[in-house]
C-alpha cells in the first residue's frame, strides 16, 4: 500500500492507496509513527479515496492507531469512504468509533 | 570466504599456475589429472568451484562435466573450462555441456585470480540465500507440526453437538487449515433455539484461537436460558479483557422461539441476517447495529437486540462477509445482491446447498479467499409445539426428597438489571431432583415471571400484541417502561416437598401491580387451543404442565404446583 502524508494546519492527512489488508501492516505503521510524535498535529485524517479494498486486519490496524493517537491526545478521522470500503465500515459500525467526514 | 577449488588438468604447469593463483587468494586446491579422477574428486571432496581442461586422458573435460552435472546436487558449483581450444564452436560446446565460463589457455594469473574473486562473490551470495532457505524450511516444518497439533486441539474444543439440530443447516469452509469463522447452535431450557455465527478478524490459527473462547460462554449461557442480550454482553466483556486492541470478533446471535413465534437478533459486524419466505422473497432483514465484539469497553457496550414476531414459516439465514466478498478470477464479488438471488431461486431446505455450490463455483481458481460460513434455520409455525415437551419418567421419584423453602424478593433495580429467571433456574439446577425438569421449570417460571413483570409491575396491555405491528410496539414500550422503572416488586416463593409419592414444587409469585379480573382466565382456559391468541398460549402451557394453577387476590398473585 502506498501512503502519502501532507499537513494541513493542525491536521495530518494520510492518503492511502491500493489494497489495505494484512500485508499493509508495516507500511501503515511506518506512516503513522512519523505523525504521532508531532506536537503540532491535533488530528490524523485517513483519506480512503484511493483504497479499493479493506479487510478485517485493516480494521484492527485502525483500532490500534486510534488507541495510540488517543494516548497522545490526537483524534483519528476517516475521510472519503465509498464503495466496498464504505460498506465494510458500515457493517463494522466504525461510525460509532471514529469521526467520519 | 575460503573456497575449495577442484583443478583438473593433465599438464603439470597448468595445475601449478592455478594452484598458485588460488593459494595466493587463500583458497584450498584439490587436484585431478584426468576426467575420471575429476568426477571422483568432485564426489569425494564437494568443491565450491571447478577449473577443468578439455583434452585429458581416459575421459575428456566435456564428458566429465556432463557426468558431474547429471549428479544430484543441492547447490550450484560453477565450472570454468580452461582449454587451449579457442574456436567459438569449442567454447559453445563447453558451455552447453554444463560449463559456466571459458578461459582460453594460456590465461594470465591476474585473469585467473579475477575470475576466482568474481565467482567467490557469487558463491557467498548463494550460501547466504541457502542459509535463509534452510531457516525458512525449518520454520515451515515447525509451523506444520504446530498446525496439526492446533487442529487436533481446536476440533476437540469445538462443540458441534447443537448443530445437528433438525432446524439447523450450516457450512464452514476455512481459508486455511483453521477457520476464524465459528458456527454454534444450542437449545435453551425453554426449547428456544440459540444460534451464533462469529467471524474473528484475520484468518488461520490466530483467529481460530480468538473465536474459540466464545463457544464455552455461548453454550453455557444458552443452556441456562439467558437472553442473547446478556450473552452478547458477556462475550464482549470476555473478549475485551483478553484480546489485544487490534483483535475483535464480529458476531450475530439469534434466538428463535417457535412457541412465541419470535426471532430476536443481536448483530455486531456481520452482514444482514435475512428471513426468507417459502417463495424465496426476503421479508425481513437485520443489519449490523453494533461494532464487533471485543472492541467496546463494557460500560459503553450496547446489548440492544431486535425482535420480530414472524407470521409465516420461512428460513433465517446468517452468513459471514467472506461469502459476499468472495471474488472470482475477474475480481468481481459475489455481493449481497448475488447471494439473495441464489438463495431466493433455490427451493426451501436446499438454499444452503445452493449457496455453498455457488460460492465454490464463484471462487474457482482463486488462491486466496476468506473463511466462508453460513447457518440456515428452518423456522416453522407449530401451533402445538408444546406437545413435544414430555413429563420426565416417574422412575426418578423413588427417593424421598428433603423439604426446603426459598423466598425471593426482587425490587425495581434488580428487575431492571438482572436476568431473574436464569438466575433462579441456575440455583434450581443444583437440586438433583429438579435438574431433569429444568426445561419445564424454565417455561413455567419464565411465563409466570414475565406475566408478573409485564402486566403486573409494568402495567402493559397484552392486547397490544394482536394489532398490526403490535408486537414490536409492545416490546419497545416494555423496554421503555423497564428502563425507567423506579418502584415495583415481585416476590416469589418455592416450596419443595413430598405430599404423597410424587415430590411437588409449589411456586408462588406475587407482583405489586394492579392485578386483573382472573375470572376472564377461566373462559380462556376453555377455548380450543387452535383459537387462542398469541398472548394466551403461554399461560395455557403453564396450566398444562402444572397439576394446579390458581390466581387469587386481586389477580396479582398466582400459585402453581408442579409434580415430579
Amino acid at each position: 500500500m502506498l501512503i502519502k502524508e501532507r499537513t494541513d494546519g493542525s491536521a495530518s492527512w494520510l492518503s492511502l492507496e491500493g489494497r489495505f489488508d494484512f500485508h499493509s501492516h508495516r507500511d501503515f505503521r511506518t506512516a503513522y509513527e512519523v505523525v504521532l510524535p508531532k506536537a503540532e498535529i491535533r488530528e490524523i485524517v485517513l483519506d480512503f479515496r484511493q483504497v479499493d479494498y479493506l479487510d478485517s486486519s485493516a480494521l484492527g490496524m485502525l483500532l490500534l492507531l486510534r488507541e495510540k493517537a488517543e494516548a497522545v491526545g490526537k483524534k483519528v478521522k476517516l475521510a472519503n469512504l465509498s464503495g466496498s470500503v464504505k460498506q465494510v465500515m458500515e457493517i463494522a459500525n466504525f461510525g460509532k468509533l471514529f469521526t467520519i467526514q | 570466504m575460503r573456497l575449495k577449488i577442484l583443478v583438473a588438468d593433465d599438464a603439470l604447469t597448468n595445475v601449478k599456475l592455478l594452484e598458485m593463483a588460488a593459494h595466493k587468494l587463500g583458497h584450498e586446491v584439490v587436484i585431478a589429472h584426468d576426467g575420471i579422477e575429476a568426477v571422483e574428486k568432485y564426489q569425494a571432496t564437494e568443491p565450491d568451484l571447478i577449473f577443468i581442461d578439455i583434452m585429458m586422458p581416459r575421459l575428456d573435460g566435456i564428458e566429465a562435466v556432463r557426468q558431474i552435472r547429471s549428479l544430484p546436487s543441492q547447490r550450484w558449483v560453477p565450472i570454468i573450462f580452461h582449454s587451449a581450444l579457442d574456436s567459438t564452436e569449442d567454447i559453445v560446446h563447453g558451455l552447453e555441456a554444463g560449463g559456466d565460463d571459458y578461459l582460453v589457455k594460456p590465461a594470465s594469473i591476474q585473469l585467473i585470480q579475477a575470475k576466482i574473486r568474481s565467482y567467490s562473490r557469487v558463491l557467498s551470495i548463494q550460501s547466504e540465500v541457502r542459509g535463509y532457505m534452510q531457516e525458512l524450511s525449518s520454520w515451515r516444518e515447525e509451523a506444520e507440526v504446530q498446525n496439526k497439533l492446533g487442529q487436533h486441539v481446536v476440533s476437540r474444543l469445538l462443540d458441534t453437538k447443537g448443530l445437528s439440530d433438525p432446524m439447523v443447516q450450516w457450512m464452514n469452509i476455512p481459508a486455511e487449515t483453521f477457520s476464524g469463522d465459528l458456527v454454534c447452535a444450542a437449545r435453551g431450557p425453554g426449547d428456544v433455539l440459540y444460534v451464533m455465527l462469529a467471524d474473528a478478524a484475520g484468518h488461520g490459527l490466530v483467529s481460530a484461537l480468538t473465536a474459540l473462547p466464545l463457544t464455552q460462554v455461548f453454550y453455557g449461557m444458552a443452556a441456562k436460558g439467558f437472553p442473547i442480550s446478556t450473552i452478547a454482553e458477556e462475550l464482549n466483556r470476555k473478549l475485551k479483557s483478553f484480546l489485544p486492541i487490534e483483535r475483535f470478533v464480529a458476531a450475530c446471535l439469534a434466538a428463535v422461539d417457535t412457541r412465541n413465534q419470535t426471532i430476536e437478533i443481536w448483530n455486531g459486524g456481520i452482514p444482514d441476517a435475512l428471513y426468507l419466505e417459502d417463495d424465496g422473497t426476503v421479508s425481513m432483514r437485520w443489519p449490523s447495529r453494533h461494532p464487533p465484539l471485543g472492541i467496546m469497553p463494557p460500560d459503553l457496550f450496547s446489548n440492544a437486540t431486535e425482535t420480530v414476531n414472524y407470521l409465516h414459516p420461512g428460513e433465517l439465514v446468517l452468513f459471514s462477509d467472506g461469502i459476499i466478498e468472495a471474488e472470482n478470477t475477474d475480481g468481481q464479488q459475489l455481493s449481497l445482491h448475488g447471494l439473495e438471488a441464489i438463495l431466493g431461486s433455490a427451493p426451501k431446505r436446499q438454499r444452503l446447498d445452493a449457496l455453498e455450490q455457488a460460492v465454490i463455483r464463484h471462487i474457482a481458481g482463486q488462491q486466496e479467499h476468506d473463511d466462508l460460513s453460513s447457518i440456515v434455520i428452518q423456522v416453522p409455525i407449530e401451533r402445538r409445539q408444546e406437545i413435544r415437551l414430555t413429563h420426565s419418567p416417574a422412575g426418578l421419584t423413588e427417593t424421598q426428597v428433603s423439604e426446603w423453602r426459598l423466598d425471593l424478593s426482587w425490587g425495581a433495580s434488580e428487575l431492571r438489571e438482572m436476568d431473574v429467571v436464569p438466575a433462579v433456574l441456575s440455583f434450581m439446577n443444583q437440586i438433583r431432583v429438579l435438574k431433569s425438569h429444568q426445561g419445564q421449570l424454565f417455561l413455567i417460571l419464565s411465563e409466570l415471571f414475565n406475566n408478573a413483570l409485564d402486566h403486573g409491575v409494568l402495567g402493559l396491555d397484552s392486547g397490544l400484541k394482536n394489532m398490526e405491528g403490535g408486537f414490536e410496539r409492545y416490546l419497545d414500550e416494555r423496554q421503555l417502561k423497564l428502563d425507567s422503572l423506579t418502584d415495583g416488586r415481585i416476590n416469589m416463593s418455592f416450596h419443595l416437598h413430598q405430599p404423597d409419592e410424587r415430590p411437588a414444587l409449589d411456586i408462588r409469585m406475587e407482583d405489586s401491580g394492579k392485578g386483573f379480573d382472573h375470572s376472564a382466565l377461566d373462559s380462556l382456559l376453555n377455548e380450543d387451543l387452535e383459537q387462542q391468541q398469541a398472548h394466551g398460549r403461554g399461560i395455557l402451557l403453564v396450566r398444562s404442565l402444572c397439576a394446579e394453577l390458581n390466581y387469587f387476590g386481586r389477580g396479582n398473585a398466582v400459585s402453581a404446583r408442579y409434580l415430579m
